[in-house]
């Protein structure tokens, strides 16, 4: 028999812990802007972030792709941490025995109120050996500089980063589409470099998410 | 935090209130009272509102596991919780901004809807059980906001 009162008992049960209007506060005398546990926060303005693209672009060239996926990677590992710390905290429980369901709920909701767009995890493929996310709204693809191949690099080199920690294993993180490019959203696929290398050219050839990970199946 | 309020004060930053914008003011102060009393009650009453839904939701779900019953069940204490403050704020954006959403997500990928629905109708019940015809006219728009959380499974 369920004991309404046992369940009750915790004196919290807890919720949404980046809901927005919760998670977002500031100290207006400071001048700063903090999360709910006190972390310090920034927003960045949008032309920051297109000084930053062109910048690196006429002064690396083409290395910029990896100069923004390196970023992105000390980016995902710093994240991964201090996002571990906070829900670890929160929900009172080590992130190893979290549900799977509430922790990418919680990188969902996460991911929305810092504003980087819509987030979403497709496990279909996982069988497969890679994980397909798909983000939408995503300000680094609106403001990258116009290409022929997808622009994500910084949010791949997170990903990148953020998916090795969790799953301990080495993963590499490629972009398929991309909103700068007309699609919906940018769809990136997570796998072991080795496998995931031969997809590569075929976003050098422009091939399409589908079409790229039909191939990638058929070699691995 | 009290959205017509706020909005008051807004409009009346560097006047005074108009006539017709104090008896709007007036209308919210007054319905204050009211939703407190009704949250005090809802406060006061939570386990033995809620003792009688979980035995119910055992007998129409004997096969399942308490486990999943009991997780379902922690989902509609915080949602009467999360509705009742709503009321106390007289805030419409509160349960879809602060939980609606990412509890929407959760019983998605736990499929588990055909339960959610139970415990929310047996809930319902028991709210018309306990609170006056007054009390859950002002309660029953924030409830039911909740209906997202059932009609995922629906699409």
């Amino acid at each position: 028999m369920i004991n309404i009162a046992d369940l009750l008992k915790q004196p919290r049960l807890p919720g949404n812990y980046f809901a927005s209007d919760a998670y977002v506060r500031g100290d207006l005398e400071l001048g700063l802007l903090e999360n709910r546990r006190g972390d310090r926060l920034l927003a960045l303005p949008e032309t920051l972030i297109q000084a930053i693209y062109i910048g690196l672009e006429q002064e690396t060239g083409q290395a910029s792709r990896l100069v923004l996926f390196n970023c992105g990677r000390w980016w995902g590992k710093n994240f991964y941490v201090r996002f571990c710390e906070e829900v670890s905290e929160y929900y009172d429980q080590p992130v190893s025995e979290m549900e799977m369901v509430q922790f990418l709920q919680c990188l969902q909701q996460c991911w929305k109120t810092h504003g980087w767009g819509t987030f979403e995890l497709d496990p279909r493929y996982s069988e497969h050996g890679f994980l397909i996310v798909k983000i939408a709204n995503s300000l680094f693809a609106k403001t990258a500089p116009k290409s022929k191949r997808p622009a994500c690099f910084l949010e791949a080199g997170i990903l990148s980063s953020f998916f090795s920690q969790l799953t301990g294993r080495e993963l590499h993180c490629l972009q398929t589409s991309c909103e700068s490019l007309g699609s919906e959203c940018n769809r990136f696929i997570l796998g072991l470099r080795d496998r995931l290398q031969p997809a590569d050219s075929l976003v050098e050839e422009g091939k399409d998410h589908e079409a790229i990970l039909s191939e990638l199946f058929s070699k691995n | 935090m009290h959205p017509e309020i706020e909005a008051l004060l807004d409009q009346a930053e560097n006047r005074f209130l108009k006539g017709e914008e104090l008896i709007a003011f007036k209308r919210q102060a007054a319905t204050l009272a009211q939703r407190l009393k009704i949250y005090e009650f809802l406060r006061e009453k939570e386990a033995s509102i809620f003792q009688p839904v979980a035995d119910k939701l055992q007998e129409t779900f004997p096969d399942e596991k308490q486990e999943t019953l009991e997780r379902s069940l922690k989902h509609w204490v915080l949602v009467l919780r999360y509705c009742s403050m709503a009321m106390l704020l007289n805030d419409r954006n509160f349960l879809e901004q602060r939980f609606l959403d990412w509890l929407s997500g959760i019983v998605e990928a736990h499929q588990t809807q055909k339960i959610e629905a139970t415990v929310c109708n047996l809930l319902q019940t028991r709210l018309k059980e306990l609170l006056s015809e007054q009390a859950r006219s002002i309660l029953q728009p924030f409830f039911d906001q909740a209906q997202p959380i059932i009609d995922q499974g629906k699409k």
